[in-house]
C-alpha cells in the first residue's frame, strides 16, 4: 500500500499538533486534544506571572484512555461521562457518581489506613467500576474538570477529595500533610492523593472548584500559596509550611499558614476553595 | 437622534432603529453630582463629605469616556479594555427596560493600571485578581481572600479605628498590606464577579460589608453605622437585626486615584438614580452606593384578605426592603442572604415607611 502514497502525501499524513496542556500528539484536523479534551485551536490564556488557565473544555468533548471513552458535559458544573471498554476499570471517591448502568458492576478497592479517614462522617472508600458499561461523575460546586493524562514515570499529588476519577492502570496511595490545615481548621492535617503511573499511561480527572490555574515553577523557584487553594503538584515539587505572622502585640498568636511550593515541576491551584474536613 | 449601534437617523418616538433593528437607548437624564451630598448622620459630622463615584450616565458620542469608570480613554489606540476598570469597550451595554445595567463584560485576563502596578484578573467563575505590584506601591485585603504571592512580597498589619467595636460585628480586625514588589493574588469563595472601581481623587463610594477583596494603599478606609435596624420579638426574647449590617465601609480616595476591588455573588447590576428618584431593593443584595445615595428601611404588608389566619397575623407578614433614593449610583447582586423575616414581630425599627396593601 505504502507504495502507491506520495512523499508529500506520507509528509502529509504525519502532521501532527501537540496539545500544549498534556503534550499528546493529535491529527492536525482534531480541535481537540483525544487526550485531555483541550481545545487545539484556542490560544492558552496566560497571565503574566505565568499562571495558565486550564483549558476551557468544550461541551460534549470525548476523551479517549485505553478502550475507553469520557465525555465531558456541562460548563457550569461539569460531569464526566465514561463508556468503559471491556477489562477497563476508572476507581473513585464513592460520592461522586452521578448515573450508571444497572449492570456495570462496582467493587472496592483495598487500601491500608483507608478507614481511618471520612469523608462528611462517610467512610472514605474508594470504589472501582468495571467495564464493559457506563457511569458518570460529577462534584457538587461550581467548577471546572481538569483532566491530567499521566506517562510512564510521571507521579502526582492531588488534594484531598479532589480527583473524580483515574484509570485502573495508576496506582493510588495517600499521604497524611501534618501541619497543614491545622491551625485554620483545627484538623489533623490534610491528605494528599497520590497517583503513580506504571508501564503505561493513564488519566487522572480532577474537579477543581471556581477556575483552576497552572505554572511551571523552575527548579529552586518558590511560591507561597493558600493551603485552601492548592490542587494538584507533581510529585517533584516540595511543599513545606510556613507561618505568616499577622499583628503584634496584643494579636501576636494571629496569623496564617501557607504553602510553600518550590520547584521543579508544575502546581496547580483552585480560584475558591471549599474545605472537606476529614477525620 | 442618532442609533448608538449604528450611528443611523432615527425618527423621535420610535422604540427601535429601522436600519439595525437596536432598541432606542435614550440617554438618562445625567445629574450633576450634588454639592453637598446628602448622607448618614456620621458622614454629615464628617470634616469633608467625599463626593460621589459619580459617573454620567453614557452619553451617545462620547465614546472616549469608559462608560464604566468614567475613564478618558486614547480613542485612537483601539482598546479592547478600559485600562482603569477592565471593561470590554467594544460591547454595547444597553441597559434593561426597566433601568438596570449589566457590569459591563470583562474579557479574561483582562489588565488594569494604578501607579506603576497592575492587576490581571483572570478565571470566569470564581475570578481571581492577580497583582503586579512595583516596589513603591502596596494594597491592603483582609488575610482570608489571600490565593497565593511571591515569597518576597512583604506583608504587614493596618491598624485600624474602632477595631473591637468591629470585632463584635464579626468583622476582620485585621487588614494586612502587601508591599510590592512582587507578585499577590486574591479571591473570594463564591461564584460570582470581580467588580474594579477605580476612584479619582475625592471620590468615595460606600460599600456593603463582607464584598470587600482588595484596595490600593492610596485610598482610604473609614466606615459608619448604618443606623438601619429593626427589632423581632418571639415569645419574650427580643432580637435586632442590622439587615444592611450594623456598619457600612467607605472607601475615599483623597489625594490620587485608587484601584478598590470588591466581589459579588451571582451577576451585578448597576443603575443611576436620579435626584429624588427611589427604588426598593432587597437589603443583602446591595453591594455598593456612592455616598449621595440615602438607605431607609421600607416595611410592606401585602393584603392578607379575610382569611381567619391572614386577619390576626397580619402584621407578621411582611417583606423587608431597603429604599434607596438618589442621586447616585448602586448595585446589586443576584445572589443574596434570605433575611429572617418569616416570623415573630417587628416591634420596633430605625426609621422605615411601610406600606400595607
Amino acid at each position: 500500500m505504502i507504495d502507491n502514497v506520495t512523499p508529500a502525501q506520507a509528509a502529509q499524513s504525519f502532521e501532527r499538533i501537540q496539545c500544549q496542556w498534556c503534550q499528546g500528539m493529535n491529527d492536525k484536523t482534531a480541535t481537540s486534544c483525544s487526550a485531555c479534551g483541550a481545545p487545539l485551536d484556542i490560544r492558552n490564556v496566560v497571565s503574566d506571572s505565568g499562571w495558565r488557565e486550564a483549558p476551557r473544555i468544550r461541551d460534549m468533548t470525548e476523551i479517549r484512555f485505553s478502550t475507553s471513552t469520557c465525555q465531558v458535559e456541562g460548563e457550569v458544573v461539569p460531569t464526566a461521562e465514561i463508556n468503559l471498554g471491556a477489562g477497563d476499570s476508572v476507581f473513585f471517591e464513592h460520592h461522586v457518581m452521578l448515573w450508571k448502568d444497572v449492570t456495570l458492576p462496582l467493587s472496592v478497592m483495598s487500601l491500608s489506613g483507608g478507614f481511618k479517614r471520612a469523608f462528611a462522617g462517610m467512610p472514605f472508600l474508594i470504589s472501582i467500576a468495571t467495564g464493559p458499561g457506563r457511569i458518570a461523575f460529577s462534584r457538587d460546586a461550581t467548577g471546572e474538570l481538569v483532566v491530567l493524562p499521566l506517562h510512564p514515570g510521571m507521579e502526582l499529588d492531588v488534594r484531598e477529595h479532589a480527583f473524580l476519577l483515574c484509570s485502573h492502570n495508576i496506582n493510588y496511595s495517600f499521604v497524611r500533610i501534618k501541619g497543614l490545615a491545622n491551625i485554620v481548621f483545627g484538623g489533623q492535617g490534610m491528605y494528599m492523593d497520590r497517583f503513580v503511573t506504571t508501564n503505561t499511561p493513564g488519566v487522572v480527572i480532577l474537579h477543581g472548584y471556581g477556575n483552576v490555574f497552572e505554572r511551571r515553577l523552575a527548579a529552586g523557584e518558590s511560591i507561597l500559596v493558600e493551603p485552601g487553594a492548592f490542587l494538584y503538584k507533581d510529585a517533584s515539587v516540595s511543599m513545606t509550611v510556613v507561618f505568616q505572622k499577622l499583628g503584634s502585640g496584643l494579636f501576636g498568636a494571629t496569623g496564617m499558614n501557607l504553602a510553600q511550593m518550590t520547584g521543579p515541576g508544575r502546581i496547580g491551584i483552585q480560584s475558591m476553595y471549599v474545605h472537606h474536613k476529614t477525620e | 437622534m442618532f442609533c448608538t449601534r449604528c450611528g443611523s437617523q432615527l425618527a423621535a418616538g420610535i422604540n427601535f432603529c429601522t436600519s439595525c433593528g437596536a432598541r432606542v437607548v435614550v440617554a438618562p437624564v445625567a445629574a450633576p453630582p450634588s454639592a453637598t451630598p446628602v448622607t448618614t448622620q456620621r458622614a454629615q459630622s464628617m470634616v469633608a463629605p467625599p463626593p460621589s463615584v459619580y459617573v454620567p450616565a453614557p452619553q451617545p458620542g462620547a465614546p472616549h469616556i469608559c462608560q464604566w469608570c468614567g475613564a478618558t480613554l486614547d480613542a485612537s489606540s483601539g482598546l479592547a479594555n478600559c485600562p482603569k476598570c477592565g471593561a470590554a469597550l467594544q460591547a454595547r451595554s444597553a441597559p434593561s427596560i426597566s433601568g438596570w445595567l449589566e457590569l459591563p463584560p470583562r474579557k479574561d485576563m483582562a489588565k488594569l493600571q494604578f501607579g506603576n502596578s497592575s492587576c490581571q484578573i483572570e478565571g470566569l467563575y470564581v475570578p481571581a485578581a492577580e497583582m503586579n505590584l512595583a516596589p513603591e506601591d502596596s494594597v491592603y485585603f483582609s488575610h482570608h481572600v489571600l490565593l497565593w504571592m511571591d515569597p518576597q512580597v512583604r506583608i504587614t498589619t493596618m491598624s485600624m479605628r474602632g477595631g473591637w467595636t468591629r470585632v463584635f460585628a464579626g468583622m476582620p480586625l485585621i487588614m494586612a498590606q502587601a508591599q510590592g514588589p512582587g507578585h499577590i493574588a486574591f479571591s473570594k469563595d463564591e461564584p460570582g464577579e470581580l467588580i474594579a472601581l477605580p476612584l479619582q481623587p475625592g471620590q468615595a463610594v460606600d460599600v456593603r460589608e463582607h464584598m470587600f477583596l482588595a484596595a490600593t494603599s492610596s485610598i482610604q478606609y473609614d466606615w459608619f453605622q448604618t443606623q438601619i435596624w429593626y427589632q423581632v420579638r418571639n415569645d419574650k426574647e427580643t432580637e435586632t437585626f442590622y439587615p444592611v449590617g450594623m456598619f457600612m465601609d467607605r472607601f475615599f480616595a483623597p489625594a490620587s486615584p485608587g484601584l478598590l476591588l470588591l466581589h459579588a455573588g451571582g451577576s451585578v447590576l448597576v443603575r443611576h438614580l436620579a435626584p429624588g428618584e427611589a427604588i426598593l431593593v432587597k437589603p443583602t443584595a446591595l453591594i455598593f452606593k456612592d455616598p449621595t445615595v440615602q438607605m431607609q428601611l421600607h416595611l410592606e404588608h401585602p393584603n392578607a384578605g379575610l382569611f381567619s389566619w391572614g386577619a390576626w397575623n397580619v402584621r407578621a407578614i411582611r417583606s423587608i426592603w431597603l429604599t434607596l433614593t438618589g442621586p447616585g449610583r448602586v448595585a446589586i447582586q443576584s445572589v443574596f442572604e434570605r433575611l429572617e423575616e418569616e416570623s415573630g414581630n417587628i416591634v420596633y425599627t430605625s426609621y422605615a415607611t411601610s406600606q400595607y396593601w
